[in-house]
């Protein structure tokens, strides 16, 4: 099996650059034949791929350490769970998944349009299969083959590091390369309309469901990347600015403008070669957040061991791809004239360009600040750096204009807004969002950024509950409805719209949590058992947490873990007791794993972190004089609200998503002009 | 067409702003990035050079880290990792890393000021277990 993996993967090559070839040749040559044969390499190409990652998770599963590769990150003892996950632990395995999630996009890609979009599809796959077999050419002749052999098997392998083994590494990483490699189907697409000139707005049509769906992936893949920094890094907080967190911050940045511009190209025909440029920045986004992982070139609690020749290659794709894309932008710029001017300032078309405008704003910023020490550092030999304070800074204003954005842009009127359609929709959220300022900075609340923040919180979902509760009463008027039938009907019938209202209002909710990290609260202590530790939250009550000791069970692939009991009493009330743990895993006996505990609440997270045992061999060994030990506890305020928001997040766009059969002719806002509701393409996933 | 103008007049507003935001954040918050020889080269030309911030990579010098009993303290010394002889004292009130300590050559970025008494009062500690990452052929053999 791992023999046939390895050969699978040096077949897959040629078969990629074929269809390659045939596709561009068959597409340009109108040669209907090249063209079928170019899709069957798309097929055979993810066939493959499926082989060669079965045959690295068999060398994983059957303990082959002769392979670098699992010897570096596997043991014997290791839970079958993270042998699987193996797969995309190192550099060179996440290699091969990437190309295995991207072929198999491809795949899908390929089979939902065989009987349509045919003009497309020529160059979609062309362009598909270059991108594949680039992947393909760095596995093979960049020095991170998977199946490198050592000279000898060793008896064990080096084990993986103690922080991947946690659910979320199962988790985590495959949702995010799902995110970013369904990206390039639009990015597949676009090229495809530039090159066949077929540049109406076809292909924004076609690619919606994808754009929405690597969008969907990223945002989960990003929200699960919050809770395991949350719940394993032991630091009580959710997000560092790590270059590698930015890296995957940038494409989900820049898909979320691409998201509301095409909607402008669809009503208004207007932004085609904005749109062009951000289906292109978002996808080389998505390279650049691979390279910076795997180049080495900035430090990162992320980064993959360097390898300078892998960040070369990755640039110069980088480079290729954009020179590729502006090429073929330059030569239709005739065919991306925009249909339409911007009539006034105060309309939804121009709520959108300053959505745009500020998320890559925002962008830049998080580029800028992750790249400055590369920056300076050529520019006048010394490396400065900018750090979390930067990007706080910097991104807080935006953020609120954002979110000011998020209750305008729905709302507005395409074209020009009058003065009863401003009064009509924002009067009552102003007066809301007032009154929860003023409500709050009565009851206390007297942080600027953050009553700003709760203030536009309420704007925000005031706006977006009068549309819905509008929405239904039209509804249930027209049709006779019942109130409950109605808000069924209008948000089925058009899906993107209430989804996209949806996915507002979780944005929102984690927004607001953000803004609670302003109150959070924090007490470090040494204590013995029997000693007591309190805490105030900032909503007034008081917790005290009771030390009971330390105990030393065992569990699988751990050497030992040391668990220490607190019974927390709120207000003098028992409530659920904590652990947290410091554990040594097999094979990494130098560095203990600090394991937190949390009891969540609505409003705020009680938060134990063992900070140090005194004594941790004896405490290992259950002695008990080596009990002694220091806590650090923390009330984080509203961080449950990002999980909320999350599942929220991930609703609305399951609804923006969901395929829908029947008639969407009922969109409750007239368009000037509706780029067809149906959908062309259904994800799969 | 007014209103055009008006409209690129509030697109040129949007990139101004974040362009000055950008601007005052680097100027604000911006931290030298050393290693340890070049930061005892700057300090010993330039005595205010204590009271920037900086941020320095080495490598923490083996057995050197203590914790003091009872609070969150730390002390450990950073090496330069091409010139050993170049180290200095760290002290770090905070969590430090999991990845962190003193036995295996761990690289270790910090972040704080270079006191005048020669001790770097670090703010942020940041560890990699370099070596502990990936293994050549014949470490694995070892």
């Amino acid at each position: 099996m791992i023999l046939l993996g390895e050969f699978a993967l040096w077949i897959a090559l040629p078969v990629g650059i074929w269809g390659a070839i045939a596709g561009f040749v068959g597409g340009r040559k109108e040669r209907g034949d090249l063209v079928l044969s170019a899709e069957h390499s798309v097929y055979a190409v993810f066939f493959l791929l499926i082989l060669t990652s079965a045959g690295i998770i068999t060398a994983f599963l059957t303990d082959s350490f002769e392979y670098w590769y699992v010897a570096n990150y596997s043991n014997r003892d290791l839970p079958t769970f993270y042998k699987v996950a193996g797969l995309w632990a190192g550099q060179r395995g996440s290699l091969v998944f990437w190309a295995l999630l991207l072929s198999f996009f491809s795949s899908a890609a390929v089979f939902t349009n065989r009987t349509k979009n045919r003009e497309f599809m020529p160059y979609v796959v062309g362009v598909l299969l270059s991108i594949s077999s680039f992947f393909l050419v760095v596995l093979l002749f960049a020095d991170v083959n998977p199946f490198e052999r050592l000279p000898f098997a060793p008896a064990d392998g080096r084990g993986l590091n103690p922080q991947l083994q946690n659910y979320w590494m199962t988790i985590h990483p495959p949702t995010l390369y799902l995110g970013f490699t369904a990206f390039t189907i639009p990015f597949a697409f676009a090229m495809a309309a530039l090159l066949s000139g077929k540049l109406d707005t076809r292909w924004l049509v076609i690619t919606r469901r994808w754009i929405l769906l690597s969008w969907f992936f990223l945002a989960n893949g990003i929200i699960f990347g919050m809770r395991w920094a949350y719940e394993m890094l032991g630091w009580g907080g959710f997000w560092f600015w790590d270059p590698v967190e930015n890296a995957s911050l940038l494409p989900w940045l820049t898909a979320t403008a691409f998201l509301h511009s095409i909607q402008i190209q669809e009503n208004r025909g207007m932004l085609k070669v904005w749109n062009m440029g951000l289906v292109t920045l978002t996808f080389l986004l998505t390279i650049f957040a691979t390279f910076l992982t795997r180049s080495g070139l900035i430090e990162s609690v992320h980064t993959f061991a360097e390898n300078t020749t892998i960040a070369f290659i990755f640039l110069a794709f980088m480079g290729v791809m954009a020179g590729f894309s502006a090429l073929l932008i330059t030569w239709r710029y005739p065919l991306l004239k925009s249909e339409n001017q911007i009539q006034s300032f105060l309309s939804r078309e121009s709520a959108f360009l300053f959505n745009n405008l500020i998320l890559l704003g925002a962008a830049f910023s998080i580029l800028w600040g992750t790249l400055f020490p590369l920056i300076t550092e050529g520019l006048t030999g010394q490396a400065i750096a900018v750090g979390p304070p930067f990007f706080n800074r910097v991104n807080l204003p935006i953020g609120l204009a954002l979110m000011a954005l998020m209750g305008i842009g729905p709302v507005i009127a395409w074209r020009r807004a009058s003065r009863r359609n401003l009064v009509k929709n924002f009067l009552m959220p102003v007066i809301v969002g007032s009154m929860v300022v003023g409500g709050l900075f009565l009851r206390g609340v007297h942080h600027g950024m953050a009553l700003l923040t709760f203030g536009l919180s309420a704007f925000v979902m005031t706006i977006i509950i009068v549309e819905f509760v509008k929405g239904t009463k039209a509804r249930a008027h027209i049709e006779g409805e019942g109130y409950l039938l109605a808000f069924y009907h209008l948000v089925s019938r058009n899906r993107r719209r209430w989804g996209g209202y949806i996915v507002h209002v979780g944005v929102v909710m984690i927004f607001t949590a953000f803004a609670g990290v302003a109150f959070n609260r924090e007490v470090v202590q040494t204590v013995d058992p029997g000693e007591t530790i309190t805490i105030e939250s900032p909503f007034g009550h008081e917790y005290a947490l009771t030390y009971q000791g330390l105990s030393s069970p065992r569990g699988q692939n751990m050497v030992r873990q040391a668990v220490a009991l607190m019974t927390v009493e709120r207000n003098g009330r028992p409530v659920e007791s904590l652990t947290a743990e410091k554990v040594l895993y097999f094979k990494w006996e130098q560095s203990p794993l600090t394991i937190v505990g949390i009891n969540s609440y609505v409003l705020e997270d009680l938060y134990l972190i063992l900070e140090n045992v005194n004594d941790l061999g004896g405490a290992f060994e259950n002695e008990a004089g080596a009990q002694r030990a220091t806590f650090k506890v923390q009330v984080n305020v509203l961080v449950g609200w990002i999980w909320y928001g999350g599942f929220v997040v991930t609703l609305g766009g399951i609804i923006a998503m969901w395929p829908s059969r029947g008639s969407t002719k009922t969109a409750s806002r007239p368009k000037t002009k509706t780029g067809g509701e149906r959908p062309a393409l259904a994800a799969r996933s | 067409m007014k209103d055009n103008g008006k409209f690129f007049v509030g697109l040129g507003g949007v990139a101004l702003v974040v362009t000055y935001l950008i601007w005052t954040g680097v100027s604000e918050t911006m931290v030298y990035y050393l290693t340890p020889v070049e930061l005892m080269a700057r300090a010993a030309q330039d005595p205010t050079f204590h009271d920037v911030g900086v941020k320095v990579s080495g490598r923490v010098e083996r057995g050197s880290w203590n914790r003091a009993e009872d609070e969150l303290l730390h002390h450990f010394t950073v090496v330069d990792l091409l010139d050993e002889s170049v180290r200095f004292p760290v002290e770090y009130r905070d969590m430090l890393p999991d990845t962190f300590n003193d036995t295996e050559n761990v690289d270790v970025v910090v972040e704080g000021r270079f006191r005048e008494d020669g001790v770097f009062e670090a703010t942020i500690v940041l560890a990699k277990c370099g070596s502990r990452y990936e293994a050549t052929a014949e470490e694995l053999l070892g």
